[in-house]
């Protein structure tokens, strides 16, 4: 799959920027050249310069520095939420397929209950009910791109549901776990692969307004959506900001979505094709 | 014969395009007289149970006071014409102007004002309590004479009342408290009209008020302030007039986008609060590591641009309480904070805090606070109170639950009263509370007992502020001016160093 992924033309240069994003979570807070916390009440708002190379904020801090430190925290933030939504949509996805009719019923009317929450207005709930921490935001994301996840696990276990191979592995007395684990997650994965991938990109977006709103990130800890933030509120003295941590937000968005969209291309059934 | 058109729908026309130009210039003159101000929604329109001081400039829209100060901070005639104590300072004669009425109007009167005292004495919610208890009683002699009784001679109420515990509320509208917490009547310079929490309130102005004459706003928007990042656009936008309290660091650009700034001498000072009820702060070596802790150029550089100045005292340099002496007792010394923090048995990174930050300042005094006790070996989580007109009030002034809080003072009318409210047993910045030490409180009954034309009176200030800094766990940080951008057409903007006011402002 790896090597059909790197062939894709569509998909190598989402892979490169990935390969740069992940380069910047292992070593990012290594590569910093400055503390990135370190104040300098003497050199606030200064233009990017041989020693400040993308200038300083409002506290004479190295913005370069906090952008490199912040990228473990901004891209783990959202792996985190996808990894709980993953968990919790695939598997009860999967199990209201093979579970009783009651499972199913109050699965999906949760589900359908999740989806009607606003999410900024959820995550700002569970931070003022939890605490203002990323980790608290992380999981009112991830509860909520829960529905997505189920989905995806329901319909793949719909498809094959009612096969003849599932049906004779049933009559053969085989459990739902050697059912689900055997013959229904080799066709769920790829639809799961494509959907985590596009939710890491959404969910990337969602942490970065989060953090932008300085909610689950507390201060000075730097973050991409934070350094948006405080960029905006100089925005007169350093026009150029944004552009920064703007950039590092969209292309790892736009990377991700592309890889979603290889990965379906990929995994996808050859459609038929009449003359 | 040639038939003429009718006339009547000509005429009916003529009239209609005459009523719309007139309807234009009337709505014109509306928007003309009109001022949009951003600042803060007080926690209560009622001055017996609004709780900060902040709130005055607001609740002063609707009230006005028994005296005012002048540009000197000293007390003027206002709803009372003239004042005289007795000769053993134990009793406070005013005499009122005749005439006034509230926006009700209901009679302002000797018994309006002695309701509202002993209301603020009495009300089971009331914050002004403190402030009152040295009023024995009141008694009125004819509906423009009243006189305080003292407990003991108190030379500073004329200044106290010229702020919320002298703005008298209207008695019938008093009858209901929680109303009068959402819609004040009083006898100040415009009337509300129209109001929605944590959003906005508007007014008209009052005929009633006594000074109507320097009123020339005919109508007045109080909203909550934008993002400060967002103050400049909405000024220049004009979705707001005058924005009070802009970043120092947005000065520059409003002034080269055309917008009047004015920096006007204010008691605004910055601090951390510091809860000795709370470890490590129960040691007092803990708290002598925090007095050499703090660099307080950093801060005024960071936050003020460079405008404000230092100090070690709810006072600005140049205010006449302002004591010279208490700016030379600390240094900024990190090397002995440390030394300090070891003593008491902490090494570098074995002490961990949690400051209290209060969104609504957003001036990043709790990051510099932060980083600077990094400095010293300490660890500092910051912890954002949730925003809201009143939750720092009552997380931190009501429960006082923080160990150290970045706060910070607006003034009062009184440098006593000051002094009171930032270190008293009942101070709602003192963070400690109620503890006071004995020796500060007697510092200022001194200063109470002194008449403000004694010449004595300076002395005994200035050491009552040296008490009360010492034997208080907080540290004051720096001061800052009023920094107010306004669209041009607002001039002649009234800026006592204590409250914004509205007298004499005019729009053009």
């Amino acid at each position: 799959m790896f090597k059909r992924l790197i062939a894709s033309r569509s998909a190598r240069p989402a892979l490169a920027i990935l390969a740069v994003v992940a380069l910047l979570v292992a070593l990012g807070p290594l590569l910093t050249p400055q503390d990135p916390l370190a104040q300098n009440p003497y050199a606030l708002l200064e233009g990017p310069s041989a020693r400040h190379w993308l200038g300083t904020d409002a506290f004479g801090r190295d913005v370069l520095s906090r952008l490199l430190a912040g990228s473990p925290v901004s891209i783990l933030a959202s792996l985190l939420s996808v990894a709980i939504g993953l968990v919790l949509g695939v598997v009860p996805g999967l199990l209201s397929v093979f579970l009783s009719r009651t499972f199913e019923w109050i699965s999906l009317r949760l589900v359908d209950a999740l989806m009607t929450l606003p999410f900024l207005v959820f995550a700002v709930a569970m931070t003022a009910m939890l605490g203002n921490g990323l980790g608290q935001a992380m999981f009112a994301v991830g509860i909520l791109i829960t529905p997505v996840f189920y989905r995806v696990g329901r319909a793949a276990a719909l498809a094959v549901v009612n096969a003849e191979y599932v049906e004779a592995a049933r009559l053969m007395g085989a459990s739902t776990a050697f059912i689900i684990r055997r013959h229904v997650l080799a066709k769920v994965l790829p639809a799961v692969a494509v959907t985590t991938a596009a939710m890491t990109g959404a969910c990337l977006s969602i942490v970065a307004s989060l953090t932008f709103l300085g909610i689950g990130v507390v201060p000075p800890e730097p973050t991409w959506g934070g350094l948006l933030a405080t960029d905006l509120t100089t925005l007169y003295e350093r026009p150029y900001g944004p552009f920064a941590p703007g950039l590092l937000i969209v292309a790892t968005v736009w990377a991700m979505n592309a890889l979603a969209d290889a990965l379906r291309d990929l995994t996808a059934p050859p459609q038929e094709h009449w003359a | 014969m040639i038939p003429t058109r009718p006339r009547p729908p000509l005429l009916a026309l003529a009239l209609g395009a005459l009523l719309l130009v007139a309807g234009c210039g009337s709505s014109d003159q509306a928007a003309k007289d009109r001022v949009r101000w951003a600042f803060t929604m007080p926690t209560s329109w009622d001055p017996v149970t609004s709780r900060t001081g902040a709130d005055i400039n607001t609740i002063s829209l609707a009230y006005a006071s028994l005296t005012r100060l002048n540009q000197a901070g000293e007390p003027e005639p206002a709803l009372a014409q003239s004042w005289t104590y007795s000769k053993d300072g134990t009793a406070l004669t005013f005499t009122l102007r005749p005439g006034l009425r509230f926006s009700d109007d209901s009679p302002l009167d000797a018994a309006a004002v002695k309701a509202f005292l002993d209301r603020g004495k009495a009300q089971k919610d009331s914050f002004l309590k403190a402030e009152l208890q040295g009023i024995d009683r009141v008694t009125t002699d004819g509906p423009l004479r009243l006189t305080l009784h003292l407990a003991r001679p108190d030379y500073q109420l004329p200044y106290v009342l010229a702020g919320r515990v002298g703005a008298v509320t209207s008695p019938g509208a008093a009858r209901d408290p929680k109303r009068l917490a959402l819609w004040p009547v009083g006898a100040g310079p415009f009337r509300m009209i129209e109001f929605t929490p944590e959003s906005h309130a508007y007014f008209e102005k009052n005929p009633n008020y006594w000074d109507a004459a320097n009123i020339h706003i005919r109508r007045m928007e109080l909203t909550n302030s934008p993002d400060p990042s967002t103050l400049v656009a909405a000024l220049l936008s004009g979705s707001i007039d005058v924005a009070t309290r802009i970043p120092a660091h947005k000065v520059k650009e409003a002034r080269e986008r055309g917008l009047t700034v004015v920096i006007a001498p204010s008691l605004n000072a910055a601090n951390v609060s510091i809860n000795r009820n709370k470890p490590p702060f129960n040691d007092p070596r803990v708290v002598e590591a925090l007095r050499y802790a703090f660099d307080r150029r950093e801060f005024v550089q960071i936050v003020t641009d460079g405008i404000g100045a230092p100090t070690h005292q709810p006072f600005p340099p140049g205010y006449f309480a302002f004591d010279p002496q208490t700016e030379t007792r600390w240094s900024y010394d990190p090397a002995r904070a440390r030394a300090l923090l070891r003593a008491a048995g902490y090494g570098p990174g074995q002490l961990s805090l949690e400051i209290a930050a209060n969104p609504q300042t957003a001036d990043g005094g709790a990051e510099i606070a932060q980083a600077q006790l990094v400095r010293i070996g300490i660890k500092a989580r910051i912890r954002v109170i949730p925003p809201g007109s009143s939750s720092w009030q009552s997380e931190v002034y009501v429960a006082k639950r923080p160990q150290l809080a970045v706060d910070g003072t607006i003034g009062r009318e009184s440098p006593v009263q000051n002094l009171l409210a930032t270190y008293g047993p009942a101070g709602i910045m003192n963070l400690s509370g109620p503890y006071a030490a004995p020796e500060f409180l007697a510092a200022v009954e001194r200063v109470r007992r002194t008449p403000t034309d004694d010449p004595a009176y300076k002395a005994r200030l200035h050491e009552a502020v040296r008490i009360a800094v010492a034997q208080s766990p907080s540290d004051y940080l720096y001061s800052a001016p009023w920094i107010v951008a306004a669209r041009s057409r607002v001039k002649h903007l009234n800026l006592l160093p204590s409250q914004v006011r509205w007298e004499g402002v005019r729009v053009e």
